[in-house]
């Protein structure tokens, strides 16, 4: 497959997903994530250079969900009673630097891409988060559907996550 | 008694801000600088304070680095395998020596002049000894300063900056029967999994530390959200004084207990597993300890230690300040060495969903004590003290659990910690001077 072909569709497949995120569409955001989805933040670590293991067996994560953590997560918000995020922090995703790494076939590519999450809250709160993710979107039934998602942030000590990348 | 709004004479500082009697707090603890600055010396310098646990350090040369308090310091096993607690600072400029979190080292040397030290804390490279210092320094009075009181209970590592200080045992006093429930279970203890949760809050490191020691209260409120999405159950009540309890110590330090059910999907791994510690438990612990286990735990080893455990996930962290207004919080997670794989990944599963920066339930917290802290700091507010009052005088002491017990919700233990904290600021030996 062309890598770089690839390019305007994911771009605008990862774009329309930022866009469903700012605008509290979670229940729609859901449908973009297939039923086995691995959504994945490692924690990071000050190290010697080359000594952080990210995937070390076990290690702790800011983020290890499937389908059902997410449901819980979108469930947890429609309460109205989450209140870290009530009311509703201001939230936008900017998505940069799309690459499509690798298209194994027709029906599964790897797509990395930086993020910037600007989160305002109450008064003066604001937070931003910055990182990169690295997602495997596989074709089921004509549309694609994010099946794994590695999301690299690019904080040590992080305020208190209340969004989602 | 006083919530002056005079300014702090620090003489009768402590005093002026806790009322025994009325069971209140002044809001000034929790956002003061002049409050926060004297705990630096009272009680930082002062309490044993958690360090890292002896799984995160197998060999020798090995270290992690964190914070007593304020303070950076290397945790390390020397070549005889002795655990040094240094402070990660160089005698020459005051740079850290250490800038990493974890390793394996066979020296520290500072980036700034490159002076060295050795795995004990000697001062053994010094570039240029001959030709800039003449060979005058007197290299033998310039180690690595280090904490004078380093110990360990059942494989977690404490550090004491006052050589003057009780003993770690004396020190976790009758809360030793509580920490045994969690970490004395079996014989081949715990083990910390790779990795460390590290956030930050615009919060008084306090707000945290004193729930973890007694609050139960705010369960049903702050976490309502998680509750009814994931949990969908009481938090404490059913069994009163046999499951559903909560302690404080007379040492200050405070205990949660309470029986939860094991929801359906979970219980077939949490289920045996709570079976197996009970039968590894028979000849480790008091009857009374092992009904306990498969409750939930939650509790704070003043000042800022703080356990948390529920459906086999163990949570340790520490409460570390950053200035009056900021705190650091760094969470490690636990599992039994010897427990099956399945339950491990569970356990770890668990605390990442649920208590971790990104938790369901952490987040609430956050927003609590971030907002408490922001919300009770003015001029005005501070005049009038927070209520501490709920179940005071309606603790009993219980013939097999140290310390005084009520079911939960109480605030016994959140106020027992406030009553350690003024007997500590105001420099009073507070280990030796109750029954």
């Amino acid at each position: 497959m062309d890598r770089a072909g690839l390019r305007p569709q994911f771009e605008d497949l990862l774009y329309r997903e930022a866009w469903l995120l700012d605008h509290d569409r979670l229940e729609e955001w859901l449908d973009l994530l297939s039923d086995n989805i691995h959504y994945w933040a490692p924690v990071r670590a000050d190290m010697n250079r080359g000594k952080e293991d990210l995937t070390a067996p076990l290690r702790l994560a800011f983020f290890d969900d499937n389908k059902d953590g997410l449901r819980l997560r979108v469930a947890r918000i429609r309460t109205g009673a989450a209140h870290a995020d009530e009311p509703p922090s201001r939230v936008r995703h900017l998505i940069t630097n799309v690459q499509v790494m690798e298209a194994r076939d027709a029906d599964t590519v790897k797509a990395a891409s930086n993020f910037m999450v600007f989160k305002s809250r109450r008064n003066r709160e604001e937070n931003l988060f910055v990182g990169c993710r690295e997602d495997t979107w596989r074709r089921e039934g004509g549309a694609w559907k994010l099946e794994e998602r590695m999301i690299l942030l690019d904080h040590n000590v992080i305020e208190n996550i209340t969004v989602l990348f | 008694m006083g919530n002056q709004s005079k300014l702090i004479e620090p003489k009768n500082l402590p005093e002026s801000l806790i009322d025994l009697e009325r069971k209140t707090v002044s809001p000034r603890v929790f956002s003061d600088p002049e409050v926060h600055q004297m705990e630096q010396e009272r009680i930082f310098t002062r309490c044993w304070l958690y360090v890292a646990h002896e799984s995160q350090l197998p060999n020798p040369g090995d270290f992690v680095a964190g914070f007593m308090g304020e303070e950076p310091v290397i945790v390390c096993r020397g070549p005889d395998r002795q655990i040094h607690v240094f402070l990660n600072t160089c005698r020459h400029r005051g740079m850290l020596v250490c800038r990493v979190e974890e390793g394996n080292a066979k020296f520290f040397r500072c980036p700034y002049h490159g002076w060295t030290y050795d795995l004990e804390g000697k001062l053994t490279g010094v570039p240029d000894y001959r030709k800039a210092y003449h060979g005058d320094l007197e290299r033998e009075q310039w180690p690595l300063l280090q904490a004078p009181k380093v110990s360990s209970y059942h494989g977690l590592i404490f550090a004491c900056l006052d050589e003057h200080a009780v003993t770690l045992d004396e020190y976790l006093g009758d809360f030793r029967w509580y920490l045994d429930l969690q970490f004395n279970r079996t014989e081949s203890g715990m083990m910390t999994l790779p990795g460390t949760h590290k956030w930050t809050l615009k919060a008084n490191w306090k707000f945290a530390a004193e729930q973890f020691g007694g609050d139960n209260y705010h369960t049903m409120w702050a976490h309502e959200s998680g509750v009814r999405t994931s949990i969908a159950q009481q938090f404490g009540g059913e069994h009163p004084w046999t499951n559903d309890w909560e302690a404080k110590t007379k040492e200050g330090h405070g205990w949660i207990n309470f029986a939860f059910a094991d929801p359906p999907g979970i219980a077939e791994v949490v289920g045996p597993y709570t079976a197996w510690l009970r039968e590894q438990a028979r000849n480790r612990l008091t009857p009374t300890q092992i009904e306990q286990i498969g409750c939930v735990h939650v509790g704070t080893v003043f000042p800022n230690f703080s356990i948390l455990s529920f459906l086999g996930f163990l949570s340790v962290r520490v409460w570390n300040p950053r200035g009056p207004t900021r705190l650091d919080a760094w969470s490690w997670g636990m599992v039994e060495r010897d427990a099956p794989p399945q339950m491990v990944k569970l356990a770890r599963d668990i605390q990442i969903r649920t208590f971790s920066p990104a938790g369901i339930f952490e987040q609430d917290d956050g927003e609590m004590w971030s907002y408490c802290t922001e919300a009770s700091g003015g001029a005005y507010r501070r005049r009038f003290p927070l209520n501490y009052q709920m179940g005071a005088g309606h603790e009993r002491a219980d013939a097999d659990r140290p310390g005084l017990i009520h079911p939960p919700p109480t605030e016994i233990g959140v106020f027992g910690f406030w009553e350690r904290w003024r007997r500590q600021m105001a420099g009073q030996k507070a280990d030796k001077e109750r029954p």
